[in-house]
């Protein structure tokens, strides 16, 4: 089209022609018509050069391309998959080029389950700020999730995913990412529906978490979605209107853990207590034992011995150990108070009477401590 | 005046792409094309790659997006089988299977797949609340057995195929999910006092189960400890009681002469009490004060 335009161009010179000489006329004609071809070469030949070079295209290490060549994908399955590099297609409407980011982390949050917010709020950290009970939940605006004891809790999960089959995921989806959070969506509320508020905020929150988790897998699974699931995260949290309410539970648990531990501990004592005093009982009975087995036979030993001497004159003997004995006694008893009978004083035929003052000396410790 | 061959073949080439626009039109993986001849949809294309038509206004081509579209409706209202009020909105991933049922319904408007979305928002309506009409609340909460929240989903999404089916709208959907399920608004008040009045409960419980539970421990360690010093005695009663079988035995021996194992007994236990600072009162009967009295001793009167 270009040169048609180019030689219209050229005519009105041509016009005023014939008054001029023909020779240098046609000539300069020559000329000119001559350096505007290789000027209208040049140009198409650069045009050329621009309309292939556009074909040029890189891919990012996170990301995989396709070509697709007259509307169908070029290669199947993994051959289709262009890795990171510099590569080359032809120009639109022959080729075009879709990136997809293969490797890359993709992250969804779910949109339904938890109460408005904003980041502000979030990062102040006043977002959990309690709210009286009567305030009721506006589901167009609070997201919450019922739980299997028809209680109302807020939940809210991030997954994270990868693209596992680019081909599935850009050309069966109009919005894939979308699908995932739907999905997760759905898992969320879905795993809600079975647990009890307990035991998503406390006692099984990994329970519910793997739930979700395998729900939203089943669900990409069957949706050939093409991506895969990486992790899971879960956060729930009781409504800000209960919030004093769970408080109390939680605490209460402590405090029976408190007493509980209490009672355990007094149970050790009165456990080591008991052992420690029939220990000592069994050794009194012991020595007790002991004493008195060692007793009598020492009794018997002597009585052994003395046996035969008694033999040999017994009274004698009698006297002898009575004697002796007593006359121990008397040195070591401290007083002594000797009585003569017969008419030693008093009125006749009454019975004698003394007095005896009996005054213990204080304990030895006194003295010690006097000096 | 000669002609360039270049200027030529340039001149063939681009004759050459003019008609192949006008012949030709590509059709890419993601899509699905009616073609239209004089208005009237004659052909259906879904497989990709160029192919030929008729150039306008013989025929004419239109497009549409063949992937799988997402689509949420509304939360609405449904009572379900034992009179509670539930809200629930379900999401939606359908794509177009007929494009030429589908074409003569939709492509009327300028944006067919809103056209065909808001006619399945008004199906999906009607479908949920004749699910939900047909489950009790305890369908959609209850713990793993008798949970039927999948179910009601398949019943619904098997409601709206066979409407969909029923209307020849061309499309179908893939797969149906429950997004949000709630409850009216004022329901949540009373949600919350039950809800508040269950958490007493349960701070109660746990606060008088401690101190039941640790009432149980404490009398329970002290009837253990009991047991313990019962037994303790036990033993030490039988140990003594062996003590003094092993004492009986030595005991024979004094057999040999009881009257003087008595004397030394006596002697003994006499000389025991007195051990300590004690205090006598004697009088002279008792020997060897006897000598007092001025008497001859006993020995006078057996020595000699």
């Amino acid at each position: 089209m270009s040169d048609h335009d180019l030689q219209l161009e050229e005519k009105p010179e041509l016009a005023p022609g014939p008054e001029r000489p023909f020779d240098a006329g046609s000539e300069a004609l020559t000329e000119a018509l001559r350096s505007s071809f290789w000027i209208v070469k040049i140009v198409m030949f650069l045009l050329l050069i621009v309309f292939l070079g556009s074909g040029f295209f890189t891919v990012e290490p996170q990301e995989q391309a396709m070509i697709i060549r007259l509307g169908r994908p070029v290669g199947e399955g993994q051959k289709a998959l262009l890795g990171p590099g510099l590569h080359w297609s032809f120009p639109y409407p022959i080729d075009e080029y879709v990136k997809v980011p293969i490797s890359a982390i993709q992250r969804v949050g779910s949109t339904v389950g938890w109460y408005a917010t904003t980041p502000e709020q979030e990062q102040a950290g006043t977002e959990e700020a309690s709210l009286p009970v009567q305030f009721p939940l506006n589901p167009l605006i609070d997201g919450y999730v019922l739980t299997a004891d028809r209680n109302i809790v807020h939940t809210r999960a991030t997954l994270t995913y990868h693209i596992s089959d680019p081909v599935a995921y850009v050309f069966n989806f109009v919005n894939a990412s979308n699908a995932v959070q739907s999905a997760l969506d759905n898992a969320l509320i879905y795993a809600a529906t079975q647990f009890k508020v307990d035991d998503i905020l406390t006692r099984d929150v990994a329970g519910f978490k793997e739930a979700v988790r395998k729900r939203v897998v089943d669900l990409v699974g069957q949706q050939n979605l093409g991506v895969e699931v990486e992790e899971c995260l879960v956060q729930s949290r009781p409504p800000r209107q209960l919030k004093d309410a769970f408080d109390s539970v939680l605490k209460a648990a402590l405090a029976r853990q408190k007493v509980l531990e209490d009672a355990h501990s007094y149970e050790a004592q009165v456990s080591s207590k008991a052992g420690a005093d029939a220990r000592s009982l069994v050794n009194f009975a012991e020595s007790d034992r002991s004493r008195l087995v060692n007793e009598v036979r020492s009794q018997a030993d002597r009585f052994n011995d003395l046996l035969p001497k008694f033999r040999q004159n017994p009274s004698l003997f009698v006297q002898q150990r009575l004697t002796e004995t007593l006359g121990r006694v008397l040195t070591n008893a401290q007083e002594k108070i000797f009585v003569t009978d017969g008419n030693g004083g008093g009125a006749a035929g009454l019975p004698k009477e003394f007095r005896v003052l009996l005054n213990r000396e204080p304990p030895k410790k006194s003295d010690e401590t006097k000096p | 005046m000669k002609r360039n061959p270049l200027i030529l073949a340039i001149g063939i080439l681009l004759v050459a792409i003019v008609c192949l626009l006008l012949f030709v039109f590509q059709v890419r993986k993601s899509e699905v094309v009616v073609v239209t001849t004089f208005g009237k949809p004659t052909r259906d294309i879904s497989q990709p790659g160029p192919h030929p038509k008729w150039p306008w206004p013989i025929e004419s081509v239109h497009r549409f997006d063949q992937r799988v579209q997402n689509f949420e409706d509304k939360l609405t209202e449904g009572l379900t089988q034992d009179s509670f009020n539930v809200l629930a909105s379900v999401y939606v991933g359908w794509d177009i299977t007929d494009p030429k049922a589908f074409f003569p319904k939709f492509a009327g408007s300028s944006e067919p797949i809103a056209e065909a979305e808001k006619v399945m928002d008004r199906m999906l309506s009607n479908a949920k609340a004749a699910v939900i009409g047909k489950h009790p609340l305890v369908d959609f909460l209850a713990p793993n057995e008798g949970n039927k929240f999948a179910e009601i989903e398949k019943e619904i999404l098997e409601v709206m195929q066979s409407q969909v089916k029923a209307n020849n709208y061309g499309l179908k959907i893939e797969f149906l999910g429950i997004k949000r399920l709630g409850l009216p608004e004022n329901v949540t008040a009373s949600v919350f006092e039950r809800m508040q009045a269950e958490r007493k409960r349960l701070a109660d419980k746990s606060q008088f189960e401690g101190e039941a539970e640790a009432q149980t421990i404490r009398a329970e360690a002290d009837r253990k400890a009991a047991v313990v010093l019962a037994d303790a005695g036990a033993q030490a009663t039988a140990i003594r009681g062996k003590g003094e079988a092993e004492a009986a035995k030595s005991l024979t021996v004094f057999q040999q002469n009881p009257e003087l194992a008595n004397f030394i007994f006596r002697l003994s236990a006499l000389e025991d009490s007195l051990k300590d600072k004690s205090t006598l009162i004697l009088d002279q009967q008792t020997p060897p004060f006897d000598l007092f009295r001025g008497v001859s001793t006993n020995l006078t009167n057996p020595a000699r």
